[in-house]
């Protein structure tokens, strides 16, 4: 009988290896390509990034989920923009960017550029390096959830 | 409606994200473009190891290039001459360096690129590269060589090229020759060699560089067909001369100046009248006219340069020209475009 409650005891313990594969996150791309019907409606399509030329407009797309058995806490995903990709828009979970590189953080419209001449100018789209999305709330056990942004190649 | 896949991109590690240098015409071809994303949180209060996901395509090659004429303006040329120069750009648009296979040729019949209607070939037509260090920049000179391609142009890059011909004789003034220059792009990166054919990728997507046509349709070539051409022209711009000769009795023996008759002893006046009606000046417009058996030449009265009003020779030039029996001759250094200018002599009839 002890040893049963031994064994038990053991097996409650936080089980810190396991959190190493908690979070899955997956990361996609498409191709933005806009094609008019026969009755002239304009069709958006998303399709796999297999020709890919400059001008060309991505949608960059990130899943999430809690696959552990505990909640995730303090949930950040970070995404470096790439450096031949311009930053276009983020859809509505309004992510907080970055335009020097990752050290300071807000939304777009609060961002400014430091100028060669030493004065400041609002940051545009194209001025951002980072995008970081910070979650309020716990991310609970088996949620998940897709955030996405819009880039165009340079 | 965003179309998932479960690419499941975990496993696509890979080796290094590129940094490649922005440029006007794009990402260079064949660059990766990796996305990668990392997640930090907290279990239970305490930090867990970052992870990561990352995804990466390769940027394909977008072939597209603009060949355009240089200024606005036909190429004014004159009968008979040489290495008359038409001047055109070719621009790299592409994400990559390429050549450019070049051909000229010229229009028959049908209307040029200024709005005349072409009417002649040149001869001997030939491409020139602009030499862009030695010689004078910008216009042909004897620095620059002889290319039938562009070599190694590299992306958002102009090469200037000139198309030079030689014009026969004997044009008339306004005539017109269409030329057109076209550029297909071929493979770039060996120097000195002229490239491959490159064809667009149809079909199937290939794990490597492909490539897509995006050019514009030029003046002898189709949309999206990896060429671009434009057109110019030559114009003749010449002198043409009409000549007329006129007379008039000034004196006889008995009327003198009074309502003159042409009996023996009456003073004649001739009047050869050059006009020009071209589009620039003919010089040296040399003049010889017998005198009739029936009359006897003035010496002294030869006077060249003078004017016309109407189809009145006016007695304001100057005196010159020579008698050589029976011919009189002068020559007028120049006669104006829409100009008249005159010869006149005075003989006496027998």
């Amino acid at each position: 009988m002890r040893t049963a409650l031994f064994l038990l005891a053991a097996l409650a313990a936080p089980a810190q290896a396991f959190a190493a594969n908690q979070v899955a996150l997956d990361n996609s791309v498409f191709v933005e390509r806009v094609s008019t019907d026969a009755a002239g409606k304009e069709r958006v399509l998303l399709e796999e990034p297999k020709v890919v030329v400059p001008g060309d407009r991505l949608v960059f797309v990130l899943n999430y989920h809690n696959s552990g058995n505990q909640p995730a806490d303090k949930f950040v995903i970070t995404n470096p923009l790439p450096s031949a990709v311009r930053f276009a828009d983020a859809g509505d979970a309004q992510p907080i960017v970055s335009v020097d590189g990752g050290h300071a953080w807000g939304a777009l419209a609060d961002l400014t550029v430091l100028q060669p001449d030493g004065t400041r100018r609002p940051a545009q789209a194209s001025d951002v390096t980072h995008i970081r999305w910070a979650f309020q709330k716990p991310i609970p056990v088996g949620g998940s959830g897709k955030l996405m942004f819009r880039g165009i190649v340079k | 409606m965003t179309k998932l896949t479960t690419m499941g991109a975990l496993g696509l590690a890979v080796a290094c994200g590129t940094a490649t240098p922005a440029l006007a015409a794009g990402t260079t071809a064949g660059s990766s473009i990796t996305n990668t994303a990392t997640v930090d949180f907290q279990v239970g209060g305490v930090s867990q190891t970052q992870q990561s996901a990352s995804d990466t395509f390769v940027v394909d090659r977008k072939i597209a290039l603009v060949v355009e004429e240089v200024g606005t303006v036909t190429t004014d040329v004159v009968p008979g001459q040489t290495n008359a120069v038409t001047t055109f750009q070719v621009r790299n648009d592409s994400n990559e360096t390429l050549d450019f296979l070049l051909a000229a040729t010229q229009i028959a019949g049908g209307t040029a690129a200024h709005g005349g209607t072409d009417s002649f070939n040149a001869s001997n037509l030939r491409i020139y590269r602009d030499n862009p260090s030695t010689g004078t920049v910008g216009s042909y000179d004897a620095g620059d060589a002889l290319a039938t391609y562009i070599d190694e142009l590299a992306a958002d890059t102009t090469a200037r090229i000139f198309v030079v011909a030689d014009i026969p004789g004997g044009l008339a003034n306004n005539a017109v020759a269409g030329v057109q220059l076209r550029a297909t792009a071929r493979e770039g990166g060996t120097a000195s060699t002229q490239g491959a054919a490159i064809t667009q990728t149809t079909g199937a997507n290939t794990a490597g560089k492909d490539t897509v046509f995006a050019d514009a349709a030029g003046v002898n070539d189709g949309a999206r067909d990896g060429a671009h051409s434009a057109a110019d022209d030559y114009t003749v711009k010449t002198a043409t001369l009409t000549v007329t000769k006129t007379s008039r009795v000034i004196s006889d023996p008995l009327n003198n100046t009074t309502n003159p008759k042409l009996i023996p002893g009456a003073t004649v006046e001739y009047c050869i009248a050059v006009a020009n009606s071209g589009s620039v000046a003919a010089t040296s417009v040399a003049i010889s006219d017998s005198v009739p058996t029936q009359l006897t030449f003035n010496s002294g009265t030869i006077v060249l340069n003078g004017t016309v009003t109407g189809s009145t020779c006016n007695a304001d030039g100057a005196a010159g020209g020579g008698y050589s029996a029976p011919v009189v001759s002068g020559t007028i250094a120049s006669v104006a475009a829409g100009d008249t200018r005159t010869l006149v002599f005075r003989a006496t009839v027998n």
